[in-house]
C-alpha cells in the first residue's frame, strides 16, 4: 500500500522531511520484530519475522507534533501504531493501512521530583538512563523485566511490566501516576492530578473525579490501541542499597564492586509446596528486594554469561531441585542484619537449603549489578536465541504455582517429542508483588527461530497453555490480545470483551489507533469480516 | 540475522555501564538519522529483508548501508549477552552491494579510484608520499623496526608523521620507512571493496618482508586495525612480522626505562579511544570445533567459542603512556574503552556524509567538555581531523593533541 502524496506532504509539514519516510526499505524494517514468527503462524500466515509492512514511518518530536499527526490520520482514514523503544510484535502494524509513529525523538526526562518521589518521562527515555540519573539522588524506579533498554512509559501505560524486583517495586502498571495522553482524535487528555484546574502536577494517577487509569491501560495495556502516551509520571522508590556503581574489566566480563548491604540467597526447596510456603513467608516479612521462583535450567542461564558456563551449571542442575532466588538489600547495616536474621529463620522454618552458603552456586559480582539494572531477563536468550512466555496472569502465589503444575504435562508433551528444548517442562518465572500475596507467573519457553518445527511447536503449545489457563480458571494470560482472543475469553470472564469494546468505541470510534493487539470497534470488525 | 530480537541494546553502551542519560548512546548513526534502519539491529533487519526478497536495492538502502562509521559500538553492546554479528553483517552488506555494482557511494568511489591510481585515497602524487620527511631525521635502512606512516599522516596530518619520527630519533630508536609504502587498504575495505583492498594488503606484506622489518609500528589507528585484525582474516594467515601501535611501542620503551622526559606539560586532558585502535583492532578469534545438542535443540559449541567483541583492543597502552607524562592529569569521559563513542569519521562517512561526521564529532566534543579537561588527546590522524572540525564547529577552546605530539613536546 502506498501513501498518498498529499498526506505525505502534510506529514512533512508537521514533522519535517527527515522525520518521515515512505521508503519501502525503511517501512520493511519496522515490519520486523521478535515474536512475529509465531504471531504470523497464529494469523495463518507464513512463519516470518516480518509482518504487515506499514504505510509510512514518522518520528514526531513533541506532543504537539504527535497530536497533529494523529489528527491527520484520523481525518484521512488511516491508522497508527505508536512505538517507544520498539521491542516485541505489539509495536508492529497489524494491517497495511497503519503508519508507525516512532517516538524515538521524544527522549527527555522532563522532571525528577525527589521530594514527592516521582519522575516524568517521555516515551524514549529508557529504564537504564532513568535509573542512572536516579542513582545520583539515591532513588530507584521499577525496572521492567524486559530489560533496561525498554521504555518505562511504554511499560507503565501500555504493557503489564512485571520485573525481577516486583517484590519491592510492583509492576509498571502499578507505578503510573499523572499521564499525558493523546487520544485517537488528536486531543490531549491529562490524567490524574495533571488534569486538575488548580496547580496541576504529576504526583497522582487517579482523579480528579473518576479515575481513568483502568480505562487507560486495563490489566495489561492497550499496546497503542487507544492513543499515544507522550509523557508519564512514574512512582520512585528509595535506592535499595549503597548507591555506588563501580565496574572494572571489559565487556562482558565486568567485575562489579558489590555495594554494601546486598546479599543473594539461592534456595533449593524439595518441592513446589515448599517454594510456595517460603515465598509467602518471605513476602509477609517484607524483607526482600527480589523474590522469584524459576526452574533449574533457567537458573543456570540467569547466572551464566555464556553457553560454556550454562553447560557447566546445567550439569549441576539436579542439585538445585526447585530453586527460589532472593536478594536482600538494605540501606543500613542494622536493617541488613535484621533482614538476614529473618531470612535465616525462614530457611530453618521451611527446610529450604541455601545453595550459596553450601558452595553449590556462586553468583558473580555482575549478577548483583544486573539485578539492580534488570539485565537478568536477557539471559533467557542465551541458550537458543529466543524465548516467549505462556500464561502470565496476576493472582495469588498459590494460584501461580497451580499454573506451573498445570503447565508441566503440556510442556513435557512437546519436549519429549523434541519439538521444544528440554527444560523438563519446568521453566517458569513467578515473582511476588509488593510484599504481599499477589504474584505474577509466566512460563518462559525457549525455542530456536532457525528451526521451523520449534516455531510451529511454540504456537501449538501456546494455544494449549491458553486453553489450560482458561478451563482451569487460572487468570487471563498476558498475551490474550486482539479481537479473536478477547472474544474467546470474554464470555468466561464477566463479558469483559463487551466493555473493552465499548471503551474502544467511545475513545476511538474510527478505529484510528491500530487495534491488532487490543480490541476493534464493531464497525471495524465487520469491515474485517467482509475482507 | 533472524535471531535479532530488535531489543535495541545496539543503540546504547552496555547497559550496566550507563552512568547518565546524556552519554548513554553508542551509535552515531542512529543518533543522526533516528529511523531504526540506522542501527546495528536495523541494518541486520534490512540485510535480511534484502536477502529474503522483501526489498530490492535502491538509493535508500545504499545510503543506510554506508551511513555508518563501522565503529563497532553496536557489536560490543549486542555481544554483551547475544551471539549475533552486527558489524560483520554491515560489512557483508557493503561487500554485497559492491559485488552487485551498487557500491560504494560516489565520493567513496573517488577514494577507491585514487587509491588504485596513486596508492592513497587523497589523489596525491605517490612520489610525494615522503615529502613531509625532513632531511635531518635519521633513518636506519634495514632496521628491524619499520614505521608505517599511512596515507592520512603522509598527506593530511603530516604533523603526526613528523612528531613520530622526531620522537623515535629523540629516544634513539633505529627505524626505517618503506621506500614505496602504499595505502593499507582501509579506505577500500571499509566500503566493501575487499578484493581491491586485498591486492594492497599483499603488496604491503611483500614490501615489509623484503625490507626485513620484524616490528611494524604505526601511529595510525586505521592502519593498525587493518594489519592487526583484517590482514590475517583476509589473507588467511598470520603476518610474518609484529604490528604495534606507537602507543604500545612507547609503553614498552617506558617499561624498559628507555624514555626520559625532559619537560613537563601541566595540563588536564581526557582521552578519546579511536574505534580502530580499540574495538576494531581485536583479532578475529580462531575456532575449530562443532556444535553439539547436549540438551536437545540447544546447540553448544564444542570447544567453547570465543566471541570477537572489541574488548581486546588497545585501551591501556595510551593511558599508561599519558599517565607517565610529567604534568598530565588524565580525567575520563563517561564513554571509554570498548564502549567509547566514535568520532564519526570512519567507514567512508567523512567522505560521503560530512555533515553526519561533523555532528558525531560535536557530540563527542560535548562529552569531552563535560569533564574538567582542557585538552582532548587521541591516537589517530583521522579522529584528529574530525574532532578538530568538531571543536571548530562548536567554537570551543578545547585543544586537541595526538599522543605522539605530546610526547614530542616533553622529550
Amino acid at each position: 500500500m502506498e501513501l498518498d502524496d498529499n498526506i505525505y506532504k502534510k506529514l512533512v509539514e508537521i514533522v519535517g522531511e527527515k522525520n518521515v519516510s515512505r521508503d519501502l526499505v525503511i517501512r520493511q524494517c519496522y515490519a520486523y520484530n521478535w515474536g512475529n514468527d509465531t504471531i504470523n503462524i497464529k494469523r495463518g500466515k507464513e512463519s516470518s519475522m516480518f509482518t504487515d509492512t506499514p504505510i509510512a514511518v514518522a518520528l514526531p518530536g513533541s506532543t504537539e507534533e504527535v497530536q497533529k499527526v494523529v489528527k491527520l490520520l484520523d481525518e484521512v482514514g488511516l491508522k497508527f501504531k505508536a512505538q517507544s523503544t520498539g521491542l516485541g510484535p505489539w509495536t508492529c502494524a497489524s494491517s497495511e493501512d497503519v503508519m508507525i509513529i516512532d517516538l524515538r525523538r521524544m527522549n527527555k526526562i522532563r522532571k525528577i521530583d525527589p521530594k514527592n518521589m516521582y519522575a516524568v518521562v517521555e516515551p524514549y527515555v529508557t529504564g537504564g538512563t532513568l535509573q542512572a540519573e536516579l542513582i545520583k539522588l539515591n532513588l530507584n524506579c521499577h525496572m521492567p523485566g524486559a530489560g533496561p533498554m525498554v521504555s518505562p512509559l511504554a511499560s507503565s501505560t501500555s504493557m503489564c511490566g512485571p520485573g525481577f524486583t516486583s517484590e519491592s517495586t510492583g509492576f509498571s502498571g502499578r507505578n503510573v501516576l499523572g499521564t499525558e495522553w493523546v487520544l485517537p482524535n488528536g486531543e490531549v487528555l491529562k490524567l490524574g492530578s495533571l488534569g486538575l484546574n488548580n496547580n496541576p502536577d504529576w504526583y497522582n494517577g487517579d482523579g480528579p473525579g473518576f479515575s481513568l487509569r483502568g480505562v487507560m491501560r486495563g490489566a495489561s495495556g492497550t499496546k497503542s490501541g487507544l492513543g499515544i502516551f507522550t509523557a508519564v509520571a512514574i512512582k520512585l522508590y528509595p535506592y535499595p542499597c549503597d548507591p555506588k556503581w563501580n565496574l572494572s574489566g571489559v565487556s562482558p566480563y565486568y567485575e562489579f564492586e558489590v555495594p554494601n548491604f546486598m546479599k543473594f540467597y539461592i534456595l533449593s526447596c524439595k518441592n513446589y509446596d515448599v517454594v510456595e510456603q517460603t515465598m509467602y513467608r518471605i513476602s509477609e516479612e517484607e524483607i526482600a528486594f527480589m523474590l522469584w521462583s524459576t526452574s533449574n535450567l533457567a537458573l543456570g542461564a540467569l547466572f551464566s554469561r555464556n553457553k560454556a558456563e550454562l553447560m557447566q551449571l546445567a550439569s549441576k542442575a539436579t542439585f538445585f531441585k526447585k530453586p527460589l532466588v532472593v536478594l536482600i538489600t538494605a540501606r543500613t547495616k542494622r536493617e541488613f542484619d535484621y533482614k538476614n536474621y529473618v531470612m535465616e529463620k525462614i530457611i530453618e522454618e521451611t527446610g529450604a537449603k541455601d545453595l550459596i552458603s553450601k558452595g553449590r552456586i556462586t553468583p558473580g559480582t555482575l549478577a548483583y549489578c544486573e539485578a539492580l539494572r534488570s539485565m537478568m531477563g536477557f539471559h533467557g536468550f542465551l541458550a537458543t536465541g529466543s524465548f516467549q512466555s505462556s500464561f502470565g496472569g496476576i493472582d495469588s502465589i498459590a494460584v501461580s504455582f497451580q499454573m506451573v503444575k498445570v503447565n508441566l504435562p503440556i510442556k513435557r508433551k512437546y519436549t519429549k517429542k523434541n519439538l521444544l528444548p528440554d527444560d523438563q517442562g519446568e521453566s517458569h518465572f513467578i515473582t511476588t508483588y509488593e510484599w504481599g500475596h499477589y504474584a505474577h507467573a509466566e512460563m518462559p519457553t525457549m525455542y530456536n527461530v532457525n528451526i521451523p518445527k520449534t516455531r510451529k511447536a511454540m504456537v501449538d503449545y501456546f494455544d494449549e497453555a491458553d486453553d489450560a489457563a482458561l478451563y482451569n480458571h487460572l487468570n487471563i494470560p498476558f498475551f490474550i490480545e486482539g479481537d479473536e482472543l478477547h472474544d474467546k475469553w470474554g464470555p468466561f470472564v464477566c463479558n469483559y470483551n463487551v466493555w473493552l469494546r465499548k471503551i474502544k468505541e467511545t475513545f476511538d470510534p474510527n478505529n484510528t489507533s491500530d487495534s491488532g493487539f487490543y480490541i476493534s470497534t464493531k464497525k471495524e470488525l465487520e469491515k474485517k469480516k467482509k475482507q | 540475522m533472524e535471531r535479532c530480537i530488535r531489543c535495541s541494546l545496539c543503540k546504547w553502551i552496555p547497559q550496566v555501564q550507563i552512568k547518565s542519560s546524556d552519554y548513554a548512546s553508542i551509535c552515531p548513526s542512529i543518533d543522526e538519522y533516528n529511523f531504526h534502519n540506522y542501527s546495528g539491529s536495523g541494518r541486520m533487519i534490512t540485510a535480511l529483508a534484502l536477502i529474503t526478497g522483501k526489498i530490492q536495492v535502491d538509493e535508500k538502502l545504499i545510503e543506510i548501508a554506508y551511513a555508518c562509521p563501522e565503529c563497532g559500538g553496536c557489536d560490543v553492546s549486542c555481544k554483551y549477552l547475544n551471539n549475533l554479528e552486527p558489524l560483520e553483517v554491515i560489512q557483508e552488506l557493503r561487500e554485497t552491494l559492491v559485488k552487485k555494482g551498487y557500491g560504494p557511494l560516489p565520493r567513496q568511489k573517488l577514494y577507491v579510484e585514487n587509491t588504485l591510481k596513486m596508492n592513497n585515497p587523497y589523489g596525491e602524487p605517490a612520489n610525494e608520499r615522503k615529502k613531509w620527511l625532513p632531511k635531518d631525521i635519521k633513518l636506519t635502512p634495514g632496521a628491524e623496526i619499520g614505521y608505517f606512516v599511512g596515507c592520512t599522516s603522509s598527506y593530511r596530518r603530516q604533523e603526526l608523521a613528523l612528531a613520530t619520527v622526531r620522537v623515535f630519533n629523540k629516544i634513539g630508536v633505529e627505524f626505517q620507512i618503506l621506500k614505496d609504502e602504499v595505502c593499507c587498504g582501509s579506505p577500500l575495505y571499509r566500503v566493501g571493496e575487499v578484493e581491491k583492498a586485498k591486492k594492497l594488503m599483499v603488496e604491503n606484506i611483500e614490501k615489509i618482508v623484503k625490507s626485513k622489518i620484524k616490528i611494524l609500528v604505526t601511529s595510525c589507528a586505521g592502519c593498525y586495525a587493518m594489519f592487526k585484525a583484517e590482514y590475517p582474516k583476509i589473507i588467511g594467515k598470520d603476518l610474518p612480522f609484529k604490528i604495534l601501535h606507537t602507543s604500545e611501542f612507547l609503553e614498552q620503551l617506558l617499561k624498559e626505562g628507555k624514555i626520559k622526559f625532559k619537560k613537563e606539560i601541566p595540563m588536564t586532558i581526557t582521552y578519546h579511544d579511536p574505534c580502530h585502535l580499540g574495538r576494531g583492532s581485536e583479532p578475529y578469534p580462531k575456532w575449530e570445533g562443532e556444535y553439539s545438542e547436549i540438551i536437545p535443540l540447544i546447540e553448544f559449541p564444542i570447544p567453547p567459542k570465543a566471541k570477537r567483541q572489541g574488548t581486546h583492543g588497545v585501551y591501556d597502552a595510551p593511558r599508561n603512556v599519558l599517565k607517565q607524562i610529567p604534568g598530565i592529569k588524565l580525567v575520563e569521559m563517561e564513554r571509554i574503552r570498548e564502549y567509547a563513542y566514535c568520532c564519526g569519521a570512519g567507514g567512508g562517512v567523512k567522505a560521503q556524509f560530512p555533515e553526519f561526521a561533523l555532528n558525531s564529532a560535536k557530540r563527542r566534543i560535548e562529552e569531552a567538555l563535560s569533564t574538567d579537561a582542557t585538552s582532548l588527546v587521541s591516537c589517530c590522524p583521522f579522529c584528529k581531523t574530525n574532532l578538530v572540525d568538531g571543536i571548530e564547529a562548536l567554537e570551543s577552546d578545547m585543544e586537541f593533541y595526538d599522543l605522539i605530539e605530546l610526547m614530542d613536546k616533553v622529550l
